[in-house]
């Protein structure tokens, strides 16, 4: 019939299509539907390899991790994306940064969800970081074989902080200034090398934020902080799997389990 | 370790087998009642965790937008509070009982420093609950002290970092 035909020349396309020399250049292998193809694309493709092919079925369960690695990492993403976005239109200039928001939040097709989403992302981020570690903790997921890779987490923890911290003088708004006044000045009480640590923060000697500043904080926000935390998770992710990957769910306590054998 | 004569290429390979860890290397055969599939199995909870905050994400976005005070200008009188960021209110709270050397530079490093040194200061072999009560109540007493105190500096602290109550209307800055 009609419809049998139109199958027939679909399924002819489709054929010569994955046969095709450029299909066959990109997919090695046909779709994951059976274990060995199921392997393949997890040993085969560059960002799935991340993954182990196979996890245990505890340590997946949701929750286990409550997904708050994986939702930082997808956060951290995020705000790369509509970091760069926001590049487009912002000058680390104290006589223009603060127009330049004004202009994105107003007059720029999407820049006002754009800098929204980077906002709130970035409290969110904090947060799902800081429950991680907390979940982390409680599971004592950070023993034995996992020690090093609670620590890098730690390094982690404070990039996020940093990374939100330098973003925070960018728009150049009185509470942004302030706060970063604020923050650098806490510097100068650190014992011995305080000075030296706020004249490098604020870029010289003055008591308030400049445009020294501002291309410090910049900087460090755009591309220093960022290159680090992506190091960082690397190392982070990489650890997980050598380390045996996911700890899993708590075993029963010691009297629990010579309570079972007693009888 | 160097041998004398070249090792076939079949050593070789075996050598580097040799140093991979046995928890390491995934063995697709081994506990097949208790392990899954990545794909599709976590693959899709990953892909609906990451579509779910995508969503959560631009409806907030949408409904609210992130603030933007007015331009900073040396010359203005500054406002009554500076409030640093949410994340460090409870810092600015210890601030106002500790001299800065010690709430603004020594204890952060402190909290730091300690977090690091967890898995090698607990050395208590077991991850089950029932065992790990001491390490269990001094985290959480932890995590409660600073909550307590980022609430407070939040919510609870006005002008001059007076006490006030939250429905007087003096918030933090997002
Ligand atoms: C940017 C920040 C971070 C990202 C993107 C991240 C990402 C992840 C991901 C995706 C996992 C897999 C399981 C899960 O989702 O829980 C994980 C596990 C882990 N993370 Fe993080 N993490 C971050 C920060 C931290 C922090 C702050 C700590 C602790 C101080 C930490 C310690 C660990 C440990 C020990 C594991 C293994 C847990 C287990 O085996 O159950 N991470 N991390």
């Amino acid at each position: 019939m009609g419809t049998s035909a139109k199958r027939g020349v679909l399924d002819q396309v489709t054929a010569s299509v994955k046969s095709s020399q450029i299909w066959r250049s990109i997919f090695r292998h046909g779709y994951p539907d059976t274990p060995l193809n199921q392997s393949l694309i997890m040993m085969g493709n560059v960002f799935l390899h991340l993954h182990p092919v196979k996890v245990s079925r505890q340590a997946m369960r949701i929750t286990y991790t409550w997904c708050l690695g994986g939702i930082s990492f997808f956060l951290f993403l995020v705000l790369t994306i509509t970091g760069v976005f926001l590049m487009f239109y912002y000058i680390p200039a104290d006589q223009q940064a603060y127009g330049n928001i004004q202009t994105i939040q107003s007059a720029i097709a999407f820049g006002a969800i754009t800098r929204n989403m980077h906002r709130w992302a970035a409290h969110l981020m904090v947060i799902s970081v800081s429950l991680h570690m907390i979940r982390v903790f409680y599971h004592g997921a950070y023993k034995p074989p996992r020690e090093f890779n609670w620590v890098v987490g730690v390094v982690l923890f404070l990039l996020t902080l940093l990374l939100s911290f330098t973003g925070y003088l960018l728009p150049w708004d009185q509470i942004g200034v302030l706060a970063i006044q604020v923050g650098s000045n806490m510097a100068n009480y650190a014992p011995v090398i305080g000075d030296a640590v706020h004249r490098t923060l604020i870029g010289g000697l003055d008591q308030y934020p400049t445009q020294n500043t501002l291309i410090r904080f910049y900087t460090l926000h755009v591309l220093f902080l960022p290159l680090v935390a992506a190091v960082f998770m690397a190392v982070h992710f990489w650890r997980i799997r050598k380390d045996g990957g996911e700890a899993g769910p708590p075993p029963p306590s010691r009297s629990e389990v010579e309570l079972n054998e007693a009888p | 370790m160097a041998t004398t004569t070249s090792p076939s290429s079949a050593q070789k390979r075996y050598r580097t087998l040799a140093v991979v860890k046995q928890e390491a290397i995934t063995r697709v055969e081994k506990q097949l009642e208790d392990s899954v599939f990545v794909w599709p199995h976590l693959l899709i909870r990953e892909f609906l965790a990451a579509v779910l905050m995508s969503v959560m994400l631009t409806v907030v976005s949408l409904a609210i937008n992130a603030p933007l005070e007015v331009r900073f200008n040396v010359n203005f009188p500054p406002p009554a509070v500076a409030k640093a960021p949410w994340y460090f209110l409870g810092l600015q709270e210890l601030l106002h009982y500790f001299p800065p050397t010690l709430a603004g530079v020594l204890l952060p490093g402190f909290v730091l420093a300690g977090l690091a040194a967890v898995p090698y200061i607990d050395n208590n072999p077991s991850r089950a609950f029932n065992d790990r009560k001491l390490a269990i109540a001094i985290f959480t007493m932890f995590v409660v002290f600073f909550a307590i105190i980022t609430v407070i500096g939040s919510f609870f602290r006005g002008g001059g970092w007076q006490w006030v109550w939250p429905w007087q209307g003096e918030f933090f800055n997002l």
